[in-house]
């Protein structure tokens, strides 16, 4: 099978400067000093950090470039993008998304990921992390989606199920640590890297996936119409959420789960082409059920935020007790590893977070070696969660990176205080979802559309 | 003596994060926004590379400064130890970018508050239908003056390659070397006429 690798570097733009080389986790970047790189799309993990920090872009007067447009066109952008081009680039779907919206006769369904609400103003010229979920919606009703469900909503299932599945395992002893298996970058890379402790991840599928198996099942219920109409669009702070809405095995009732997934800046470039007055939109609400979300569900958009929403819920699903503080500062911080024991109960939870894929190979090993001492891992490939992903609006200097990330998270730490539901298993569509449709967590319906299973890919493949 | 940027095309990797934080740094964080700088972007210094050398080359801010000596109109001055060019009466002539031995100076369309500018009195048929045409004028580095933070590229370059010239630092490191030179004088002390 051969595949669009989707992170992608212009041998006509690239000047050989290798700092893609100094961020990338996995070392898929090579060549020489002063000449034009390739990625080794076996190693690479499509976390586009590459293309957040290339500064090698297109200037004006080299003649020998191909025009401007026939690069836009090759990397499925809209005409309209007003911006260099960089040599580090992530492959665009929006042109296709653009064609979908214009055809009434399909049924159009978009999610959101939580850290596109913090981020997507910036690319208006609003500050970093100005908060807009509501401005978001709009946007997304005015694009003529049919409707605006939300991944944070998905991401509040995913922690039922999750939580659920490693209560079982912590008590049976079996597979531990377990990881999460959110992060598509991070699934790749234990594929690829440790195909042999991939039954220690936890079999949950992403958020985005799990959004994408319930529209088309739940939510082609509720609204009356055929699985087969239904298009559905995921926006993602992320690039390897492309890669992973294409795995085979993502299907539900002989239907793709998600579509099509575009990036934070291909949506918003969408939103200039088609002249929405970003700024002045109204803030408009989520479409119900499938739109409505807990404060945990948000979380989940930065490091050890899924940690964070897992144990809110699973301290209160093993004591029958509420947990005495929401706000666990002991997990959020910065790139890097955090550890913590909790209280659970009789139980000393263990867990460890891992912020930026490079700190996991150590962490690989001693679970190796079966000297690993925790109960569950959080794993995001990104150096501070989803908020500092591939697809991100870019931030063209060093100098601001710190203060946008930092402004992006307190944005979702903010919004996680604000909502009046903090927990996954209160959201009342969560509980509605649960007694109308999947039943139990971990149940038949669940392991059919909200389980998965991974794939050994230490073998080199042919790539397109 | 005036201040200005120079490079070290020992450290330079040829990244262009100066030329982008330039923009960035007379743009603002709005960059991206449509209007603001397009598809046109244009940096004040620009990053040369060939099989021999890679290095950004900027305005040395000359101290008889040929661009100021030729301009028509007195848009080049020499403010606050440095050259400056003034946008706002800059005819858009280009005798500066003639005569500037390091071609440091090109011509831009003229922007403000993210707008493009037009003249007000000259129409152009080269869109295919006869309109004001925009005003061009001429650009260089200005050491990032109104920021008041000093030059964007000399902070953002990731191995250092650029560093400010200022006429006190200057002044001491020639009086360092100048003490060097005397002490290594010292052991020739004595020595007879030759």
């Amino acid at each position: 099978m051969s595949y669009d690798p989707i992170i992608h570097i212009d041998e006509q733009l690239c000047t050989g400067c290798r700092r893609c080389a100094a961020v990338c986790p996995v070392d898929a970047i090579i060549g020489e000093p002063g000449h034009p790189q390739t990625i080794d799309a076996h190693r690479c993990v499509v976390c586009g950090q590459c293309v957040q920090i290339c500064t090698a872009y297109a200037a004006d007067n080299e003649s020998t470039l191909a025009s401007r447009a026939v690069k836009l066109q090759e990397r499925g952008q809209l005409p309209n993008v007003h911006e260099p081009l960089f040599a580090a680039y992530s492959s665009g779907d929006i042109q296709k998304v653009k064609a979908v919206l214009a055809d009434p006769k399909r049924f159009k369904v978009v999610q959101c990921a939580p850290a596109i609400r913090v981020s997507l103003a910036e690319e208006f010229g609003l500050p970093f992390g100005t908060l807009t979920p509501g401005k978001m919606a709009a946007a997304l009703r005015r694009l003529k989606f049919d409707r605006i469900y939300d991944t944070n909503f998905a991401a509040d299932v995913t922690i039922m199920e999750e939580g659920s599945e490693l209560i079982g395992r912590v008590m049976s002893g079996e597979r531990l640590p377990m990881f999460t298996s959110c992060c598509p970058a991070w699934v790749k890379h234990a594929e690829t890297a440790a195909p042999e402790l991939l039954n220690h991840l936890s079999s949950c599928k992403s958020p985005m996936q799990m959004g994408g198996a319930l529209f088309k099942t739940y939510g082609a219920e509720l609204d009356g119409i055929a699985p087969a109409d239904i298009f559905s669009v995921a926006v993602m702070p992320c690039t390897c959420k492309k890669f992973e809405c294409s795995r085979e095995e993502m299907n539900v009732e002989g239907c793709r789960e998600v579509d099509l997934v575009i990036t934070t800046r291909e949506l918003a470039s969408l939103i200039k082409d088609q002249g929405i007055d970003f700024i002045h939109l109204p803030e408009e609400p989520f479409d119900s059920p499938l739109g409505k979300y807990s404060g945990a569900g948000s979380i989940f958009g930065v490091t050890g935020g899924v940690m964070e929403a897992a144990i809110r819920t699973g301290y209160e699903l093993i004591t029958h007790e509420q947990i005495p503080n929401l706000q666990l500062d002991f997990v959020r911080g910065e790139e890097g590893i955090r550890t913590a024991e909790v209280q659970i109960g009789d139980l000393e939870l263990k867990v460890a977070v891992v912020a930026g894929l490079k700190y996991v190979d150590a962490v690989l090993a001693k679970v190796g070696e079966g000297t690993c001492p925790y109960h569950f891992i959080e794993v995001m490939a990104c150096p501070e969660g989803c908020v500092s992903g591939g697809g991100q609006p870019k931030l063209l200097l060093e100098t601001q990176r710190k203060c946008a990330y930092q402004a992006r998270k307190s944005a979702v730490y903010r919004h996680d205080s604000h909502q009046k539901v903090r927990k996954s298993h209160e959201n009342p569509d969560i509980i509605k979802l649960y007694k109308d449709f999947l039943g139990e967590p971990l149940g038949d319906t669940s392991h059919h559309l909200l389980h998965t299973k991974f794939v050994d890919r230490s073998v080199k493949e042919e790539m397109s | 003596m005036n201040r200005f940027v120079i490079a070290d095309p020992d450290k330079c990797i040829g990244c262009h994060t100066c030329e982008v934080a330039c923009v960035v740094a007379h743009a603002g964080n709005n960059m991206f926004l449509e209007g603001e700088c397009g598809g046109d972007f244009y940096p004040r210094l620009t990053v040369v590379e060939t099989d021999e050398v890679t290095a950004p080359v900027q305005c040395r801010h000359c101290e008889d400064a040929p661009c100021a000596n030729v301009c028509p109109n007195g848009s080049i001055t020499s403010r606050d130890n440095s050259i400056f060019i003034n946008q706002d009466s800059c005819i858009g002539c280009k005798t500066c970018m003639l005569v500037c031995p390091y071609g440091a100076i090109s011509m831009v369309p003229a922007y403000k508050s993210g707008q493009k500018q037009h003249q007000s009195g000259l129409h152009s048929n080269s869109s295919g239908a006869w309109s004001r045409k925009e005003r061009i004028v001429a650009n260089k580095c200005d050491l990032c003056e109104d920021s008041g933070h000093g030059p964007e590229c000399v902070r953002v370059c990731p191995t250092n390659a650029l560093q400010l010239i200022v006429p006190s630092q200057i002044e001491d490191s020639i009086s360092g070397k100048r003490l060097a030179s005397a002490q290594s004088l010292q052991q020739f002390g004595g020595f007879s006429r030759l």
